[in-house]
C-alpha cells in the first residue's frame, strides 16, 4: 500500500473509531466530553461508529501496550483508504509518564506512520475540537516530525 | 527475617502464620472479618512477603502475614474460602511467580501479555531490572493481534450443540476500554464468563519502584484518569504515613473538596453511561451536558480537568481564593437544581425502571464473597464507606449519610449513585462554609529520603475502596515497594457471576453497574492461553462455614 503523506480530508462528515490502546481512560473521556453538548463536535458531522471498516478517523488514546499493538495495527489496516489516524493525549503521541515501562511500546507511531500528535494530558476537549476543525476546514498543515505530524498554526 | 511490623497506631494487628496453615487462619478470620481487601506481596530478603488484609466492615483491620522463599515460592489457594480471592492470587502469581496450589484457574495469566515467555521471571522480583525485561520482551513481541481467549472449549460440561463460546472484546461498542470476556452462550442465556483483562496494564508498580516517592505521585494519578485524585490521594496518605509528615487542616478540607467534586463528576458521568447502555440517550446527552459545570470547577481549582496533579506530599499545590470558593458555591446551587430536575425525570421513567430492575441481581452474601465494595455493595444493603468507618481528610468534621439501597441489581446501584450524587452535593455546601483560614501548599516539596517501615491507607473513590501500600527503606529515594488494589478489581468478580443466567443484550448494562475501569485494574496482568484447564468451577456462593457476624 503506498503511503499518503498529505492529510486531506475527502468527507466533509469524518467518522470516528475511538481505540483505547492502553489509557487510563482521561483522554477517553475528554474525547466523549467532546461529542456532548457543550463542545459537539457532531456539528462537523462527526460521529463514533462501532466499526473501523465505517471510519475516516482513527483516534488513539493511550500508550501502546504489548497486549493492544496487533490489534491496533489491525484495525487500522481494516479501516478503507484515504484514512487519518489522531493520537489523543502525550501517552498516545510519545508513550508519557509510562514511557519505559516493560509492557510499553510507546507512541502511536510505533505501530502506525503519520500520526496527528496532540499532545496534553489529557488534552481538552476544545483542544480537540479545534483539530478536527482544522481537519474539516482542510487547514491542516504538515511539519515532518520523526515519521509522526504535528499540528501547527496556520 | 525482614518483615517489619505495620505501624501500631493504625490500629491494626499483624500475625505471622507459617505457609502451611493459611487456609485455616484465614477459615478463622472470614468469620469476623469476611472482607478481603487485598493480598500484597514484596520482594525482600530473598523472600516473597504475603500480607493477608481483612476488614469487618467496621474499619478493624487485621493482617495475616506469610513468608515463602523467592525460589519456587508455593502456598495454598484461599479461593473456596472467599470467591474474590482468585483474583487476588492471580495477580501475585503473575506479578511474583508464587504458586497457588489449587487455585480454580491454574495456568492462566491475568495481568501480563500473551507475549510475555512462559519462563520468563516474574516482573515485580527485585531480581529483575526494567532493562532485562525490556531486552525480553522486545526480543519475543511481534505485532499479531492476540488469540481471542477461548478458555471454555473442549468442555466436557457443556456438549457443542448447545453451547456457543463468544468472545466479547477487547475491542466491542459495548465496551468503552479494552477488556476480554469469554461468554458461554445456551440460546441467548450466559452460562458462564471469564474476563481477561491486561490490555491497559502499564506496569506502574515496577515503573513507581524507579521513581522518587514525588515523581511517583505523577505516576499513580494517571492509573486512572476518572478517579485521578483519589489516586494520588490515597498514595499521598500512605506516604504522609510511612514518611510522617501532616498537612494543615485548610489543605485537608480542600483535598476534601476535589475529591467530592471528582465523585459528582463520575457520577454523573456513570448514570449518563447507564443511558447510553439502555438506549436512552437524552438521558446520556443531559448528564454529560450538566457535568460540564463541575469540569469548570475542578478546571478553575486544579488547572486541568481531568488529570489534576493538585495534591503534593504535606499539602495541595495551590491554594484556593474566597472568590473561587463562593463561585463553587454558586455553581453547585446551579448544579443540584439541574441533576435534581434531570435525575428526577430519568429515574421515575418507567421504561428505564423496567430495562434496570432486576437485571444482573446478586446476594448480599455473593458480594461479600467477591469482596465487591462501593456503589456495588451499598446497592445490595451493606453500609462500607471508608469515608465513614476510616475517616480521612476532612470527613471526621462533615455530616453525611452512607447511602444503601436492598436489591443488589442494577436499578439499586443507579439509586445509589444518584443519592450519593445528592450527598456530596451536601459535603461541598459544608466545605464552603466551614473551610478554615491557613497556607495549605508546603514550604518545599517533599524531596528526601525514606524511613524504614510500612505504611497503608484507604480512601473511598466514586467505585469503592481504594487501598495503597507503601514500603520504604531507610535513606532510599525511591519507594521500595508500591501495591495499588483499586475497586474494579473485586467488582469485576462479581459481575462476572452476576451475568450468568442473564441475555446476551444485558451484557453492557451488567458490566456497567460495577462501573468498570479496566485501567484501573490493568496496572498489573492475566491471560488464558489456549485450550488450557477448561470450565474450572469456581465457589459461587459463601461456604457455610464463612458466618456474617457483623451487622450488615
Amino acid at each position: 500500500m503506498e503511503e499518503s503523506n498529505s492529510i486531506k480530508l475527502i468527507r466533509k462528515s469524518p467518522w470516528l473509531f475511538h481505540f483505547n490502546s492502553g489509557g487510563c481512560n482521561g483522554c477517553d473521556i475528554e474525547v466523549v466530553a467532546a461529542l456532548t453538548p457543550k463542545y459537539d463536535v457532531e456539528r462537523l458531522g462527526a460521529v463514533l461508529t462501532a466499526s473501523p471498516k465505517h471510519a475516516d478517523i482513527l483516534i488513539i488514546t493511550g500508550p501502546v501496550t504489548r497486549q493492544t499493538a496487533g490489534s491496533l495495527k489491525m484495525i487500522y489496516e481494516q479501516m478503507a483508504d484515504p484514512k487519518i489516524a489522531i493520537a489523543i493525549g502525550t501517552c498516545a503521541c510519545s508513550g508519557g509518564v509510562f514511557r519505559g515501562g516493560y509492557n510499553v511500546l510507546g507512541g502511536a507511531e510505533k505501530v502506525i506512520k503519520n500520526v496527528i500528535c496532540i499532545p496534553g494530558c489529557p488534552p481538552n476537549p476544545r483542544q480537540i475540537f479545534a483539530a478536527l476543525k482544522k481537519l474539516y476546514e482542510n487547514k491542516l498543515e504538515e511539519e515532518k516530525n520523526d515519521g509522526g505530524s504535528k499540528l501547527t498554526k496556520e | 527475617m525482614g518483615a517489619v511490623s505495620l505501624p501500631k497506631s493504625d490500629g491494626t494487628t499483624v500475625k505471622l502464620v507459617p505457609s502451611e496453615s493459611i487456609v485455616d487462619a484465614v477459615k478463622e478470620i472470614a468469620t469476623t472479618h469476611p472482607h478481603l481487601v487485598g493480598i500484597t506481596a514484596v520482594h525482600a530478603d530473598s523472600n516473597i512477603e504475603l500480607l493477608y488484609s481483612f476488614d469487618n466492615f467496621r474499619g478493624e483491620l487485621r493482617h495475616l502475614r506469610v513468608i515463602l522463599p523467592d525460589k519456587q515460592p508455593s502456598i495454598d489457594s484461599i479461593s473456596g474460602i472467599l470467591l474474590g480471592a482468585y483474583i487476588y492470587e492471580m495477580e501475585v502469581r503473575d506479578m511474583f511467580g508464587v504458586n497457588f496450589n489449587g487455585h480454580p484457574l491454574p495456568n492462566t495469566r491475568l495481568l501480563l501479555p500473551d507475549s510475555y515467555p512462559a519462563g520468563a521471571p516474574p516482573p515485580l522480583l527485585k531480581t529483575v531490572t526494567m532493562d532485562q525485561l525490556m531486552k525480553l520482551l522486545d526480543s519475543v513481541q511481534e505485532l499479531q493481534p492476540p488469540s481471542p481467549a477461548i478458555p471454555i472449549t473442549g468442555s466436557s460440561r457443556y456438549s457443542a450443540e448447545s453451547v456457543v463460546i463468544l468472545p466479547f472484546g477487547p475491542y466491542h461498542p459495548a465496551l468503552k476500554e479494552p477488556e476480554h470476556f469469554a461468554l458461554a452462550l445456551e440460546g441467548e442465556k450466559i452460562v458462564e464468563a471469564r474476563p481477561r483483562i491486561g490490555y491497559v496494564h502499564r506496569g506502574i508498580e515496577k515503573l513507581a519502584e524507579n521513581r522518587t516517592f514525588l515523581q511517583a505521585l505523577f505516576l499513580v494519578e494517571r492509573v486512572c484518569g476518572i478517579c485521578s485524585f483519589h489516586h494520588s490521594w490515597t498514595y499521598t496518605l500512605a506516604a504522609e504515613k510511612l514518611l510522617g509528615i501532616t498537612p494543615g487542616a485548610r489543605a485537608e478540607y480542600l483535598r476534601t473538596l476535589v475529591a467530592e467534586l471528582e465523585r459528582i463528576h463520575s457520577h454523573s458521568l456513570w448514570i449518563g453511561l447507564l443511558g447510553y447502555w439502555a438506549g436512552f440517550d437524552s438521558m446520556f446527552m443531559w448528564l454529560w451536558s450538566a457535568r460540564e459545570r463541575i469540569m469548570k470547577l475542578l478546571e478553575m481549582i486544579a488547572g486541568n480537568r481531568v488529570n489534576k496533579s493538585y495534591i503534593t506530599i504535606g499539602g495541595v499545590r495551590a491554594d484556593v481564593s474566597d472568590e473561587k470558593l463562593k463561585i463553587v458555591q454558586r455553581e453547585i446551587e446551579e448544579f443540584k437544581k439541574e441533576f435534581k430536575k434531570i435525575s428526577e425525570a430519568v429515574m421515575s421513567y418507567e421504561p428505564l425502571w423496567e430495562r434496570t430492575k432486576n437485571i444482573g441481581s446478586f446476594t448480599a452474601e455473593l458480594a461479600i464473597s467477591a469482596g465487591a465494595v462501593g456503589p456495588t455493595l451499598r446497592g445490595a444493603g451493606i453500609p462500607y464507606d471508608i469515608r465513614k468507618i476510616e475517616p480521612y481528610g476532612a470527613y471526621p468534621d462533615l455530616s453525611f449519610e452512607v447511602i444503601t439501597e436492598k436489591g443488589g441489581d442494577v436499578l439499586s446501584i443507579s439509586t445509589v449513585r444518584v443519592k450519593e450524587t445528592f450527598e456530596s452535593i451536601r459535603i461541598i455546601e459544608q466545605i464552603v462554609e466551614k473551610i478554615p483560614s491557613g497556607n495549605p501548599v508546603p514550604q518545599t516539596f517533599f524531596m528526601g529520603t525514606s524511613k524504614e517501615g510500612e505504611a497503608f491507607a484507604r480512601t473511598e473513590p466514586p467505585r469503592g475502596e481504594l487501598y495503597y501500600y507503601l514500603r520504604g527503606k531507610v535513606g532510599s529515594r525511591n519507594p521500595y515497594r508500591v501495591k495499588i488494589r483499586t475497586p474494579t478489581l473485586p467488582n469485576l468478580v462479581l459481575a462476572a457471576e452476576a451475568l450468568k443466567g442473564y441475555t446476551l443484550a444485558d451484557v453492557p448494562l451488567i458490566l456497567t453497574m460495577i462501573d468498570p475501569c479496566f485501567s484501573c485494574e490493568d496496572r498489573a496482568i492475566v491471560y488464558v492461553k489456549g485450550m488450557e484447564p477448561l470450565m474450572v468451577k469456581l465457589p459461587r456462593s459463601v461456604p457455610a462455614n464463612l458466618s456474617l457476624g457483623c451487622p450488615i
